[in-house]
């Protein structure tokens, strides 16, 4: 067990499990374990449900790499590095990376296994949407996936043919849609077209096409004789029984324009895995939009959860076709080996709690965003895990915990040299800069000479989390006659809620400084970018107007 | 056992990524860049966030490229080309270093070269403080300037010669990322880009956004008010033979507007479109906020006019009067997107690999678009197609573990 102690050195050697988890057994989780164990690690792949029965063109899958990708199946069945468990459910996931233990539950039995790094891979779900165009599934009235079937079996696609069929398909108005979807219908399309006496009229919003060859499909659909009609709002469908009819008005002929289909495809929506939501909270990872399993924050990127260790890929994090979803299993291949490397590794310590002060309220393990924390009888925190933002620091009502390279002892000396500073003249600032964002576009705008106030010192902290409020007192008690603390923009916070945190502690001195008749005017709180050096300047420009004039 | 070394061509944000990655795994890496800084064109762009960040990766490339400038493994060549390639047991590189540059060990970013020679335009200023050194001589106005160059350097920094120099390297295997070309709107002519000061790229209002935090006009230098942007500017164009969707235009225009919209509550904006494509997982969301805001029309104006005070007209067509007005912008931006590298055939053949129909660098293997029919040689970024910030960064990651899978670098 590595137990921070008060006496810890810097460094630390940690021995790891070299095993990886793969959770989600479907054509992503098996690249997965595939490729991991072509890195030299040993692989638990837990399949999920039946998940390699999703049909392929969901998946994007080329027609001609069909059966390179199911050969997949036995390749990995016949791995001896790869441990395949019975279809289960992770109920219970324990400890930190290089050090996790995994509980399955398959039918009654109850698996363990000890991993150094768990992946999750599951897949995505198809939602059919006939419902908000107010259709009901029909023989004539199919889903994008029963008619991708329908041309599939030679016997049905042989009917659609004979009887040339006339078919509307119905795209991007029940949702927005994706160029995965667009692909799909296009891919239909095309081979509905290309089948004499058939034709497609395409009914479309928005036709997404930003994905590699997708606007030469669309063209060469249209130069095939398909229809689009490109509208704002979804068609009037009559549905009744055999009689289809589908209206829509055309602005620039002033016109209803009405058509009576054959066939009616109606869209689907790819959504996320239902699993995923029980799969985040067992592994205390953030869920994103719509039930995928990473947030909208570029540092997540491209396979990173909040927690160190726990990697997602493929359509758990995102609606991906395959292609696309083996580039994430590469990188996850790359994330893995720096992590567990050999399964040996030292590694510099960012925070330590001390064991006396701790009286484990816990306050640090619910705040910590990248579930880093755990205890035995006090708190304690995991090397590997820790992004050392000090958060936890900041919280802990025991200040039972410190940063390395932020300790508060230094902090204070920082606070108090800097206030310390006199320019001639000029009100005296004192910025907290997040090191990832405000520090480096302050430093650019020293770099580019953008105009900055004479008293201005920055105060570089690893987080905006970091800042204490009792740093910001202390700066004005020490002289300063400005305080700004300068955060990530809110959802670019590599902890997530760094910013958030500063903000609340900047309200809580607004209302202790409002205690002792001081006026707001010298305290901000501001979010930027590491690259708007611009921005960085009028902030502090505007800080330094605002408090000088009230200094005159 | 000696480590591996890997050429990385092309120093953007793929180049950057991939020679990370597979200095982090341990092999050295030489990084080849054709032009005076690291970062390609995504180190020029600015922050699109409103009262939150609308992810559009800027900073990740500032990130990257403070992390490949710190990282030793990585051997960063700026200002050089690859002048011969050849494969014997792994390749044998000759590249060309050009006749004048700026010794980064030397140079102490004090700028005054940039000073001194502003006027004759020889020396460009790099766009981030991350950029090392933070100057570059600009190769086009090397021939008049070599006195000037020789002494302008109190450091002796600015090495100038006669001719270009060459040197042998040699790699076990080679990643492209050379990244594309932005479309150039001077070839839709009736947009009046370049005759009229007002209609800028897509490209340029980046700059300006992240340098002055602000539109400003370039005919007055003030803030604009009503902005046009047309989308789909050289992309999806049959008449240019352009059958691809750039996929980063909407993207940036939406996040752009909304940027602008968002310190200026009162700016009209109007967006003139096809197709709107998606932004990411909350695009749906995101997109009924810029219908909040923005003005979206589906049509591509076809012409641009000249009006009073450098403004602009345009025809627009109104969907529920079916007529047409006359309407003016003080700004007009041009969502230019991204066309293959102009050089792209030459590299092709230096390295005897294959385009696409399109003129990007084409995948030999269906699902994995680095792949190249040369075995040892991966492709990364838009150098395969278009992509964003994100996709380049990805690609080139799996591009990276294809080189160690090749190489048989495990763990
Ligand atoms: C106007 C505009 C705005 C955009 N905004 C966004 C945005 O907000 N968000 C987003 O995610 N994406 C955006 N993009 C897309 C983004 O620019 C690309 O995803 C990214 O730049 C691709 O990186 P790259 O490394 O592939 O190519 P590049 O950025 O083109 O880099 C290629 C590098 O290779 C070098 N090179 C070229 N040829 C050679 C050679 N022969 N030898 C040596 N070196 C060579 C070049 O000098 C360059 O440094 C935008 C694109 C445009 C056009
Ligand atoms: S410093 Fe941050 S990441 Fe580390 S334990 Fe504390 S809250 Fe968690
Ligand atoms: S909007 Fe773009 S540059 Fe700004 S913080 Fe977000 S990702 Fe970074
Ligand atoms: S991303 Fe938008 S603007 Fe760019 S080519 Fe595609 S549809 Fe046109």
């Amino acid at each position: 067990m590595n137990t921070n102690t008060k006496l810890q050195t810097d460094m630390e050697k940690i021995d790891m499990a070299t095993d990886i988890a793969v959770i989600g057994g479907g054509y992503i989780g098996l690249k997965a374990a595939s490729r991991i164990s072509e890195s030299g690690y040993n692989v638990i792949l837990a399949p999920q449900h039946n998940d390699t029965d999703l049909n392929f063109s969901i998946l994007d899958v080329p027609l001609t790499e069909m059966d390179r990708i199911k050969a997949l199946e036995t390749e990995v069945a016949n791995n001896t590095n790869v441990e395949i468990l019975p279809m289960s459910t992770l109920v219970e996931a324990k400890g930190v990376p290089g050090d996790f233990t995994l509980k399955f539950v398959s039918a009654d039995t109850v698996l363990e296994k000890k991993a150094g790094a768990v992946v999750v891979a599951t897949d995505t779900a198809v939602n059919p949407l006939n419902h908000i165009y107010g259709l009901n599934p029909a023989p004539n009235v199919v889903s994008l996936s029963e008619f991708e079937n329908l041309l599939a079996s030679e016997e049905t696609k042989k009917e659609i043919q004979n009887n040339e069929k006339t078919v509307a398909f119905l795209v991007g108005f029940a949702h927005e849609g994706s160029p995965l979807l667009m692909k799909r219908v296009l891919n239909s399309v095309s081979e509905l077209v290309g089948m004499d006496g058939c034709s497609a009229y395409v009914y479309v919003n928005n036709i997404k096409v930003a994905d590699d060859g997708l606007e030469r499909l669309y063209k060469q659909c249209r130069d095939n004789g398909t229809i689009y009609f490109k509208l704002q709002k979804a068609p009037t469908i009559i549905q009744e029984n055999e009689n289809l009819s589908v209206t829509f008005h055309d602005p620039v002929i002033r016109n209803d324009i009405e058509l009576n289909p054959d066939i009616i495809v109606y869209e689907e929506s790819l959504i996320a895995d239902k699993t995923n939501l029980s799969l985040a909270e067992t592994l205390r990872i953030d869920p994103g939009p719509m039930g995928f399993l990473q947030k909208e924050n570029v540092h997540r990127l491209p396979v990173n959860s909040n927690r160190e260790g726990i990697f997602v890929v493929g359509s758990a994090r995102d609606v991906q076709g395959l292609s696309k979803s083996w580039i994430d299993v590469d990188n996850m291949v790359l994330r893995v080996k720096q992590l567990i490397g050999d399964g040996t590794k030292s590694i510099s310590t960012k925070a330590v709690v001390d064991r006396e002060k701790c009286t484990i309220c816990l306050t640090c393990y619910r705040c910590c965003p990248h579930g880093a924390i755990s205890w035995d009888d006090k708190a304690i925190i995991s090397s590997l895990a820790c992004q050392g933002c000090g958060i936890c620091a900041s919280e802990c009502p025991m200040e039972a915990i410190q940063l390395i390279d932020f300790t508060d002892a230094e902090m204070t000396e920082r606070i108090k040299e800097a206030a310390a500073v006199e320019a001639p003249n000029a009100p005296k600032i004192v910025a907290f800069c997040c090191q990832n964002s405000a520090y480096e576009a302050g430093m650019a705008a020293k770099a580019f000479n953008y105009e900055l106030p004479a008293g201005l010192q920055l105060i570089k902290v690893p987080c905006a989390g970091k800042v204490d409020i009792h740093y910001i007192l202390d700066a004005l008690v020490e002289g300063a006659d400005g305080v700004l603390v300068l955060a990530c923009h809110h959802g670019n916070c590599k902890s997530e809620s760094g910013n958030t945190y500063a903000q609340w502690r900047i309200n809580d001195a607004y209302r202790k400084l409002a205690q002792i008749g001081i006026e707001k005017d010298c305290l901000e709180f501001a979010t930027l970018a590491s690259n708007m050096a611009n921005d960085f300047a009028r902030i502090v420009i505007d800080m330094e107007k605002r408090i000088g004039q009230k200094k005159d | 056992m000696k480590a591996k070394n890997v050429m990385i061509i092309g120093g953007g944000i793929a180049g950057m990524t991939a020679a990370w990655e597979l200095a982090e795994a341990g092999l050295n890496v030489d990084l080849v860049e054709k032009s005076g800084f690291l970062g390609g064109h995504a180190i020029q762009y600015t922050c699109k966030a409103t009262a939150e960040c609308l992810q559009c990766g800027a900073c990740s490339v500032e990130k990257m490229l403070k992390d490949v400038v710190g990282n030793d493994k990585i051997n960063v060549l700026l200002s050089t080309e690859i002048e011969n390639i050849e494969k014997n047991n792994g390749y044998s590189i000759k590249i060309k270093k050009s006749a004048a540059f700026i010794d980064g060990k030397k140079c102490t970013n004090c700028g005054i070269c940039f000073d001194k020679l502003k006027e004759n335009e020889v020396i460009i200023q790099g766009y981030s403080k991350n950029n090392a050194p933070l100057y570059a001589v600009n190769r086009e106005k090397i021939d008049e300037n070599k006195i000037a160059l020789k002494d302008v350097c109190p450091e002796g920094a600015i090495s100038v010669s006669d001719k270009a120099s060459y040197e042998d390297l040699t790699a076990d295997a080679i990643v492209v990322a050379t990244g594309f070309d932005p479309f150039n709107p001077e070839r839709k002519g009736t947009y009046g880009y370049a005759k009229f000061s007002n209609v800028i790229s897509g490209l340029e209002l980046e700059r300006i956004k992240r340098q002055s935090g602000f539109p400003a006009r370039p005919s007055d230098g003030q803030a604009a008010q009503k902005i046009a942007f047309i989308q789909c500017v050289g992309s999806r164009d049959e008449n240019l033979g352009n059958l691809w969707c750039s996929q980063v235009c909407c993207p940036y225009a939406l996040r752009t507007a909304e940027s602008l919209k968002h310190k200026n509550p009162d700016l009209d904006i109007t967006v003139f479109y096809m197709d709107i494509q998606n932004t990411g997982k909350s695009f749906p969301e995101f997109y009924e906020t810029c219908k909040n805001d923005i003005r979206f029309i589906r049509s591509i104006p076809v012409d641009i006019f000249p009006a009073e005070n450098d403004n602009l007209n345009m025809r627009l067509f109104d969907e529920a009067q079916g007529t047409t007005t006359m309407e003016t912008f003080d700004l007009v931006v041009l969502s230019i997107g991204i066309m293959p590298n102009s050089e792209n055939e030459k590299l092709s053949t230096q390295m005897d690999i294959a385009l696409d129909a399109d003129g990007f660098f084409k995948n030999s293997e269906g699902l994995n678009k680095t792949s190249t029919s040369n075995d040892d040689i991966f492709i990364a970024g838009t150098a395969q197609g278009p992509k964003n910030i994100a996709a380049s960064m990805a690609h080139a990651g799996q591009a990276a573990s294809g080189v160690l899978k090749y190489l048989g670098v495990t763990k």
